[in-house]
């Protein structure tokens, strides 16, 4: 089993170390079909390879070990040179209709050689394998069709990954109607063989050919259009209503990736808290503009009917809403609504009232500058600011900052210390003002 | 990444344009505002800048511009300014209604059986506390429609990727108007444009001025 495997490995490494330049220039016109018949060139050097592997197979053998360093139970590739020597004729007639049949024909019939091939091998070695199931099996075979024709690897190996290829996993999944799992465990050998091949693709890659039952059911199990009947995963109905299920969920869960590099402290795994940071951050963002579009408006002295009018959209607005309102948003219209009677009064009053709730005023550009520092994200600008105070405020005082003044508001969420053991977070405006 | 930061230069200075042109149409509109007009009239001309940066491809940027001009005073200043090319969209409600009750009821009874199922294989623990999450999820997704302008009638994935266009587009917005900000400020400071508030829009213009100046 293994020494047929490295034949196909050095197969494959040589046809990279050769033709590297012409396979690539074949790969820029790879889609989702396999190019079989595009690959003339690599047969003719795999021909002459084979003759020289064929007269020096311990070199051979030896030359592999630098690879395999990566899976620890490949202990048994101490016994090469004496199943080498039973193997060899068998393994070369088979190699030599493989690449007849990689010149002529599909995918399919190169992987039935293939698996001819491996079965030739006998399972003798097997046992040192764990079963990854046939899931691992389909993946790391159809990773070998792939890596013979071309030698962009990184996207190949990522395809079967992701079935970016549905016509091949859908052939690969009709070969494996009929296969035992002692099948997928010489298969997961042979996905071992692409560990050459795998070293550019990081560290990303190889735990994925390790562990490809998660991978491979991800990415083979929801074919775009089963032409077959689709071989069940382990543990998965193969009904299309849960595979259509499993579709939706795969989407929803690239999109919310996608979604979590944007908005910051995104680094939560739940789907619910990722909702919750989400939300948070979008009213971050619609409440800065309407912050920063009151902001600059060169009007000195009339600041507090601004802050009343906003007050006041924000009641007009969670009227209609019915749906969030909730108790936090009653709490900060409420001290919205004091604060602004207060301000329109006295501002010394409306500061103190401020303090005792345990917030304060700050300029916004302050503001974000704080943010920055505590949070975690990466843009300074996005940063809802989750910030454990107890009753102290945060800033005492007021800044005397820029000569004119700028009314800016802030969104401090801050969780309450101690007392609740809940840990609620309840959002409370501090509003900024800067003389 | 590098692409990234072109992309969104580019769609800052789309918005800025936008924008100036709103407040300048806005302001020969009306001649003297108050200060509450002014901070309406700044607020709208960006939030339909903005919108109109996605030329209506979005639900979100059609629902926007759509509940904009439901204002009658606002249509006819958004009718000036998109006099051109806009083209404002909006599915019929009842064609929505009824494609999601069909989905809706197909989902209820999918859910109950599911339900049933998952109740004889895992524990009831395990089932109650999926419930709950899910009932989590839900109520949060509830609240990201109220969020996001015409998410209401959205499945969960379109509605997450019109999250994250709006977020996208939100966080444009953000920047150029907080730059615009800090830059009139600056100028203010240094005796540049003029502190009046009838002179508010002069002002804007300058420091704009400067600004296209800066970036081209």
């Amino acid at each position: 089993m293994q020494p047929g495997g490295r034949e196909l490995e050095a197969m494959n490494i040589n046809s990279l170390l050769n033709q590297e330049q012409s396979l690539q220039e074949m790969n820029n016109h790879q889609n989702g079909q396999p190019q079989m018949s595009s690959h003339f060139d690599p047969t003719s050097s795999h021909d002459d390879f084979l003759d020289q592997m064929m007269s020096s197979i311990p070199s051979s053998n030896s030359s592999f070990n630098w690879d395999v360093s990566s899976d620890a139970a490949r202990a048994d590739h101490a016994l090469p040179s004496t199943l080498l020597s039973q193997f060899d004729d068998q393994s070369a007639q088979l190699i030599s209709k493989l690449r007849q049949h990689q010149i002529s024909s599909g995918a399919a019939k190169v992987l039935m050689l293939q698996q001819q091939l491996l079965l030739s091998r006998g399972l003798t070695g097997n046992g040192l394998r764990t079963p990854s199931g046939a899931s691992g099996g389909e993946s790391g075979l159809l990773q070998i069709p792939l890596n013979l024709t071309n030698g962009d690897h990184a996207d190949v190996v990522d395809g079967s990954f992701q079935s970016t290829n549905p016509a091949d996993d859908a052939s690969v999944q009709g070969l494996f109607n009929g296969f035992t799992g002692t099948l997928g465990q010489t298969a997961n050998q042979s996905q071992h063989f692409h560990h050459p091949q795998a070293q550019n693709f990081g560290a990303s890659a190889v735990p994925g050919m390790n562990q490809p039952a998660a991978s491979g059911s991800t990415g083979g199990g929801t074919p775009a259009q089963p032409r077959q009947r689709v071989r069940a995963r382990r543990g998965q109905a193969t009904d299309p209503h849960s595979i259509a299920e499993r579709l939706r969920r795969e989407r929803i869960a690239e999109r919310m990736k996608a979604l979590q590099e944007l908005v910051p402290n995104a680094n939560k795994t739940d789907k619910a808290s990722m909702l919750d940071e989400i939300i948070d951050y979008v009213k971050f963002l619609q409440l800065q503009v309407k912050v920063l579009s009151m902001s600059r408006l060169g009007g000195a002295t009339a600041v507090a009917p601004l802050v009343a009018d906003m007050s006041s959209e924000r009641r007009s607005s969670n009227g209609t809403q019915t749906a969030s309102s909730s108790n936090n948003n009653e709490t900060m219209t409420v001290t919205e609504n004091q604060v602004a009677k207060l301000m329109e009064e006295d501002m010394g009053t409306a500061m103190q009232y401020l303090q005792g709730k345990g917030l304060c005023l700050m300029p916004i550009s302050l503001a974000t500058a704080i943010s920055a520092a505590t949070c975690h994200s990466r843009n300074p600008l996005a940063a809802t600011n989750n910030l454990n105070t107890s009753n102290n405020p945060l800033i005492s005082g007021e800044h005397g900052g820029p000569t004119s003044p700028s009314m800016s508001v802030l969104t401090v969420q801050s969780a309450a210390i101690g007392g609740n053991g809940a840990g609620e977070a309840s959002v409370k405006d501090a509003t900024s003002f800067s003389k | 990444m590098k692409a990234r930061t072109g992309y969104s230069t580019s769609l800052k200075q789309e918005f800025l344009k936008k924008w100036i042109k709103g407040i300048r149409i806005y302001s020969n509109f009306k001649k003297d505002m108050n200060i509450l007009e002014r901070k309406k009239a700044i607020k709208l001309s960006a939030d339909l800048a903005i919108a109109s940066t996605r030329n209506a491809s979005t639900r979100w940027s059609r629902t926007l511009t759509a509940n904009i001009s439901k204002n009658e005073t606002n249509k006819i200043f958004v009718e000036q300014i998109f006099s051109d090319s806009e083209v404002i969209k909006k599915e019929a409600p009842s064609r929505l209604m009824a494609r999601s009750n069909r989905i809706a009821s197909k989902k209820i009874w999918r859910r109950s059986h599911i339900t049933q199922i998952k109740a004889r294989k895992m524990g009831p623990y395990a089932v109650k506390a999926r419930s709950i999450a899910k009932k989590l999820v839900k109520n949060r997704t509830k609240v990201l429609k109220s969020l996001v302008p015409g998410g209401e009638n959205m499945d969960g994935i379109s509605l997450i990727k019109e999250t994250l266009d709006y977020i996208v587009s939100l966080r444009v917005q953000v920047d150029v108007m907080r730059r615009l900000a800090s830059a009139a400020e600056n100028s203010t400071r240094l005796g540049l444009s003029s502190k009046c508030s009838v002179h508010w829009l002069q002002g804007i213009f300058t420091v704009l001025d400067h600004w296209c100046a800066m970036v081209h």
